[in-house]
């Protein structure tokens, strides 16, 4: 009688089972271009496999990090999601994110999976020689200009543009147009709180560094650090005036034409944004995108560290949901062509890097010959931590009046309280 | 007690576990969500325990508290919620009275007035916080008024850049939005002392600064002390403001109140011992508050 | 109170300047505490452009409506705003409804039944004023994602609606209340719990009023707990959903104040039909009425 009863519900649930659709939830940042081609990939695929019903939601990129955290630590995380690297590695290191599924990819290894990719890319997302992520995109910033700032103000664009810092703050400093104090245009602007990936190149290029060969965050060189220090100093409300962090954020006024901003960093997705938002700018010739800066005096020419946005699965979701997940991971990223020339998106695959495509892609060089000089931000536990650390300093110099030794010390005094817990 | 006797159960008794039932949901809700988080954060305080690992918390006895005690963060915490709630609750006590005492007996205009002071207690404090920083903007109007009081042009004040400003900053935007309502508190507080107790002070001479000073004063000191502790614990406990301050790119270090270090301690940070260890010291700091509230509002009943 | 008896012209003069001064300073706060407002209003009808120009119009050149309509309509063109604000009234409206109910049966039970205990249980509940919200939520949120209420408006609603303030407030209502009335039902026969709600509810309408706006008001507001609690887009609160809406990286200011204007909407139409209520709830708040 017992065995009947079991037998009957083993039966009922291999069939509910069955007959119930895979849910696929995808949690990613907001990107209107990508959204389009995503949404429209995700179609395709549940046509493919009807017993598959898939989820996207989007959300700005800096909520997006603590949302999926509280989702993560309720046990409630989405089938697959991204989030910039540095925020995602600690999923890696938590085993919170399963490996790739070869199988589902229809890969042999992952020496295979690599070799599809440009060397190095998939370094952040390996651990313990397995691989936890698929790159969607890669993203290193160069510099945006408006053109007509610069003749207005007598520059000649093409041939004045900046090359060095020290030209940026020359060159912004004419651009700049204030009232008294109040800045009603700006040059350039940095963009603040991303201190990992503009902040430690700066140092890097004068012999500075954040880490040490094993990986541990240490501060090397001071001197490099306090010309960079300096130079945020000089940048800030109380030098020459030229920005802060407290101005609205310069890559989103640059797209408005309007004459806030004459300069910003940015990806390369900024050219389809442009596109997107103030179709009138984009046709008008009248921006265009140059190297990022180096110092006059630089001993390594590295340019501005890229990041990563990699698509992972989550550990908690169940074997069939993750199997299908990986698919359809797989099956978008399948269209780097698309996701360049749709959202203007990087996916480090050697046949994209390679094709006609990418090189035909404005200022797709501009971005590459930066790639290959500069590197990806250093991926460590504490990274979250240790850019508010960054932030903090780079803020008590620029807007407390700071100076950058003490602040330099202050850095590694709660550096090294970081690390020792 | 029970068996044989349960029958006699008198009626009044049957109708005292009446009581008892009527008091059980919220004995139950508060024992859930009240007392047991609070026990929770004590017991966590002591481990070791991350948000995102899987694995189970280890136990470390004091040494969350010691960290603390020891890190700068939490002592810029503490300094930056003293700096707020001090430079709030003073100006708030003393406008808020000041605003009351001027607009009691004002018979046409009293209740225009007191709408007009409370409606920003109306505005969440999110709108709150967002349109006070685009006023704060150095283009937009704070700036602008500054420059017209002070017969300036083009001076940036730097309400949100330089340190000690955006601690103003936040202060008016939390004073503003809450002067209203302890206004209103005063008002009660004034109501209720007797008339006669002011007219009896007028038929002998006194001005009516006098009568202020001497009489009024004094008899409302209860309410005056009962609104500063409430004014203080709400204070201590502001969040949305400097969260939304920080969002917007403003300097954290300034601002960052205990409140928002624990909930970025707990979830920038992932570290949940840590988080409750700064809750569980919150705690105290609140209790005694409130005991001293307590007691005042108790000896107040019997004051006059 | 205006009119002091004095004999001499100087202190009459020095009575109207002091009175002149009073109005100044009642008049120059009012300007204070309205010109934000007044900047939201005008600001939400204008280009960004405008808003931050110098000097900053004040009036509208065009009605910039196209703000208003990018607002509700979110900048992925989801129309969440609308949704959010219904979220908001549900999980408010929910949350009140439960602290008035509640409040009122436990001060009830505290008021009028006499039981063992009784004080020591009307102490208890008093000192749960003692814990702050702040204190206690990242070991709440922890709670509410064990039982699974993470996401969900019960997560949102039923963890606040236990509240000492609102039991003192009724409990002080009820010690007050006639009990002959309550005996009167009882040789009606009608049971214990028909008297709390034929008889103890109807006739506490003021009580309730005063409580609910204050409840109202509070939920309303509240942006740290669905901060920790909500994940989806389709359950945000306005202040979620509005701090979001600020970091979007298309959200122009014209937009983002024709959202604050949207936003304070609701509470503004409550505010302006239950005046009365909100000016007693803060009284009840000294324990004097």
């Amino acid at each position: 009688m017992f065995r009947k009863v079991l037998f009957v519900l083993l039966l009922v649930s291999v069939i509910i089972s069955f007959g119930a659709k895979i849910q696929i939830t995808i949690w990613t940042h907001e990107d209107p271009n990508r959204t389009r081609i995503e949404e429209k990939y995700i179609k395709e695929f549940m046509k493919m496999y009807p017993n598959v019903e898939v989820k996207r939601v989007t959300y700005p990129s800096d909520k997006i990090r603590d949302i999926v955290l509280t989702a993560f630590a309720a046990g409630k995380g989405p089938t697959i999601f991204n989030l910039e690297i540095q925020y995602a590695y600690p999923y890696i290191t938590n085993r919170r994110v399963v490996p790739v599924d070869l199988n589902a990819i229809g890969l042999k290894s992952y020496d295979e999976l690599k070799k599809l990719y440009v060397k190095g890319t998939l370094d952040a997302v390996t651990y313990g020689n397995m691989i936890y992520g698929l790159p969607l995109e890669i993203t290193n910033w160069a510099l945006f200009i408006n053109k007509k700032y610069f003749r207005e103000v007598g520059l000649d664009p093409e041939k004045d543009y900046p090359r060095t810092w020290e030209d940026l703050m020359r060159i912004s400093e004419k651009l700049t147009i204030r009232e008294g104090n109040i800045i009603k245009r700006r040059g350039f602007d940095f963009r603040y709180p991303y201190y990992l990936t503009f902040f430690l190149p700066m140092v890097e290029q004068l012999g500075g560094a954040l880490f040490d060969k094993k990986g541990n965050p240490v501060v090397i060189n001071d001197q490099a650090w306090i010309k960079v220090l300096n130079f945020m100093k000089e940048w800030g409300p109380n030098g020459k005036n030229l920005g802060s962090p407290t101005y609205p954020a310069a890559r989103k006024e640059f797209n408005k034409d309007n004459n806030t901003i004459a300069m910003c960093e940015s990806g390369l997705y900024q050219i389809l944004r442009i596109k997107e938002e103030n179709p009138k700018f984009y046709n008008s010739n009248e921006w265009m995108v140059v190297n990022w800066p180096i110092w006059k005096d630089a001993v390594k020419d590295v340019r501005c560290n890229y990041y990563g946005h990699y698509y992972m699965v989550n550990m908690q979701a169940s074997r069939p949901e993750r199997e299908m997940a990986w698919k359809l991971i797989w099956y978008m990223l399948s269209h780097p062509e698309e996701y360049l020339t749709e959202v203007g998106l990087i996916q480090p695959r050697l046949s994209l890097m390679q094709s006609e495509v990418f090189k035909k892609f404005p200022y797709a060089n501009v971005f590459l010959e930066d790639l290959e000089k500069s590197h990806m931000i250093p991926l460590h536990e504490k990274d979250p931590q240790i850019e508010q650390l960054l932030k903090e300093m780079v803020e008590s110099v620029m807007l407390s009046n700071v100076s950058p030794e003490t602040a330099l010390n202050t850095f590694k005094k709660k550096l090294a309280q970081l690390m020792e817990e | 007690m029970k068996g044989n006797k349960k029958r006699k159960l008198s009626l009044e008794k049957k109708i005292g576990l009446w009581g008892i039932i009527f008091v059980m949901p919220s004995i139950v809700l508060f024992s859930v969500f009240s007392f047991y988080p609070i026990a929770y954060a004590f017991v966590v305080s002591l481990y070791k325990k991350e948000l995102l690992s899987l694995e189970a918390p280890k136990f470390i006895g004091l040494r969350n508290y010691i960290r603390l005690l020891q890190s700068e963060s939490f002592w810029n915490s503490v300094v930056a919620t003293l700096k707020f709630s001090v430079g709030t609750f003073i100006p708030m006590v003393v406008f808020s009275l000041l605003l009351a005492t001027f607009i009691l007996g004002r018979k046409r205009f009293q209740k225009l007035f007191q709408m007009m002071y409370y409606s920003p207690a109306i505005m969440q404090s999110a709108v709150a916080a967002l349109v006070w920083l685009i006023i704060f903007d150095p283009r937009s109007i704070a700036n602008q008024f500054m420059n017209f009081i002070l017969r300036t042009r083009g001076v940036d004040y730097k309400w949100l850049v330089n340190e000690n400003m955006l601690i103003l900053s936040t202060i008016i935007v939390y004073f503003w939005k809450y002067i209203g309502y302890f206004t209103v508190l005063f008002l009660a507080g004034l109501a209720s002392i007797p008339k006669e107790i002011n007219e009896a002070a007028r038929i002998d001479g006194a001005s009516r600064f006098q009568n202020f000073i001497y009489i009024t004063l004094p008899l409302l000191k209860p309410t005056t002390t009962l609104v500063s502790i409430t004014a203080m614990i709400q204070c201590l406990r502001t969040f949305s403001t400097q969260y939304l301050f920080v969002q917007a790119g403003a300097s954290i270090k300034p601002i960052e109140v205990i409140t928002l270090n624990i909930y970025n301690t707990a979830i920038r940070d992932r570290n949940i011992g840590r988080a409750s260890a700064m809750s569980v010291l919150l705690f105290l700091v609140i209790m005694i508050l409130t005991v001293i509230q307590l007691k005042i509002s108790r000896s107040e009943e019997t004051y006059y | 109170m205006r009119r002091v008896d004095t004999k001499n012209t100087f202190s009459k003069l020095l009575s109207l300047v002091i009175d002149v001064a009073i109005w100044f300073f009642l008049i120059g706060f009012a300007v204070f505490v309205l010109i934000p407002v007044v900047f939201m209003f005008t600001a939400s009808l204008m280009p960004a452009r405008d808003i931050m120009s110098i000097p900053y119009p004040w009036i509208p050149r065009t009605l910039h409506i196209q703000n208003f309509w990018q607002a509700i309509k979110g900048n992925d063109g989801k129309f969440l705003f609308p949704r959010s604000i219904l979220n908001s009234l549900i999980v408010a409206s929910l949350t009140t409804l439960g602290t008035v109910l509640l409040s009122a049966l436990t001060a009830f039970g505290l008021a009028k039944y006499k039981f063992r205990a009784r004080n020591v249980i009307f102490l208890i509940i008093l000192s749960t004023m003692m814990i702050p919200f702040e204190a206690i939520m990242i070991p709440l949120y922890l709670l509410i994602v064990n039982i699974g209420w993470q996401d969900t408006y019960t997560g949102l609603i039923i963890p606040l609606i236990a509240s000492a303030f609102g039991i003192f407030i009724m409990r002080q209502f009820f010690i007050t209340f006639p009990d002959e009335l309550i005996d009167s039902a009882r040789i009606d026969g009608a049971n214990e719990f028909m008297i709390f709600w034929k008889i103890a509810l109807p006739n506490s309408k003021p009580a309730i009023a005063a409580l609910s706006v204050l409840t109202f008001r509070a939920q309303w507001d509240n942006l740290i707990w669905p901060l920790l609690v909500v994940q989806s887009p389709e359950k945000k609160t306005i202040p979620l959903y509005i701090s979001q809406f600020a970091s979007e990286k298309y959200t122009n200011e014209g937009a983002l104040m024709a959202a604050a204007v949207i936003a304070s909407i609701p509470m503004i139409i409550i505010f302006l039909s239950f005046t009365k209520y909100f000016i007693t709830g803060a009284e009840l708040f000294t324990g004097r009425k």
